[in-house]
């Protein structure tokens, strides 16, 4: 029951910071560093994306596994329900738009 | 305490424990993420004259649809719902489509929700893009706005989550109006 309390009392979601879309001295940025950061942004939104489908496929099970008396409690319990992958991910689509954006404006070549 | 009495009363502590914890999941409230006027500092503050009666939502992405077997969730059509009614609220909604000058986008990006807990914090992700009538990007923002459902709030878990989302929608829209307060929009 102690244990169950603790887990209730601190089963905190994780602190989640993607990155912002925009980002001050973005405008300023020459063609070779917007280059750089898309590629670099592209590479951490694939390695998101993968390891969301991991958490994912993790959660299903705990679920399924939630149904067993009272160990169950305990895997209900570890379900991450963070999103941190996903939101990650996401935020890195969207500042890739945005740079992307800003090297067509400069007329950088792709 | 005798062992029966002992039983029954195991029984439905344990019993009452789990009806916190286990209902129906339904989505999140659009009135309820509704920011409906300033308070506080904010309301000193007024919008900058060009937006006043010049926005309008544009599209809404990034949002889930609610599994009643599964946790409350928002979707794109509660969010756009609740941020019309917000701007609207603020007198910042366009009367008509072709007087929108300042369109929104909004990206969910998601939202970090607790597995269980007694006081419930969400955490919204969301991306706000704002365009001027030239097309050309006037506001682009991250915000991340968490909320914290208290016990008192929700005796049942999925509906103190339910809050949570809606507290941090809230929170997010009103963060949103602040740095739309503090532009200077052509």
């Amino acid at each position: 029951m102690a244990s169950l309390i603790l887990c209730l009392a601190g089963c905190a979601a994780r602190q989640v910071t993607p990155v912002a879309i925009s980002q001050p001295g973005d405008a300023e940025l020459p063609c070779n560093s917007l280059k750089q950061q898309i590629a670099d942004a592209s590479a951490a939104e694939a390695a998101y994306r993968h390891k969301d489908k991991q958490v994912e496929s993790g959660n299903a099970v705990k679920t399924a596994g939630s149904a067993i008396p009272v160990a169950g409690l305990f895997l209900a319990g570890s379900i991450d329900l963070s999103n941190e992958e996903q939101v990650k991910a996401r935020a890195l689509a969207d500042r890739i738009e945005r740079l992307a954006f800003l090297a067509k404006q400069k007329g950088c070549a792709p | 305490m005798n062992s029966r009495t002992e039983s029954v009363a195991k029984f439905f502590a344990a019993a009452l424990m789990l009806s916190g914890l286990a209902a129906c999941a339904s989505a999140a409230d659009p009135t309820a993420m509704t920011v409906i006027a300033p308070v506080g500092a904010d309301a000193a503050k007024p919008f900058p004259q060009p937006l006043l009666g010049a926005m309008c939502v544009r599209n809404v992405t990034g949002g889930e649809k609610t599994n009643p077997l599964w946790v409350s969730k928002v979707d794109n059509a509660g969010f756009s719902t609740a941020l019309t009614a917000s701007l609207t609220g603020n007198g910042l909604n366009a009367a008509a489509t072709d007087s929108c000058h300042f369109p929104i986008d909004v990206n969910l990006l998601g939202l970090s929700q607790p597995g269980m807990g007694f006081d419930m914090t969400v955490t919204s992700h969301v991306n706000y893009k704002v365009y001027d009538s030239a097309g050309q990007p006037f506001l682009l923002e991250t915000i991340d706005a968490p909320y914290t459902a208290k016990f008192s709030e929700a005796f049942v878990g999925v509906e103190r989550l339910k809050k949570a989302n809606e507290g941090a929608i809230r929170q997010s829209i009103s963060t949103f109006f602040v740095k739309l307060r503090d532009t200077t929009p052509k």
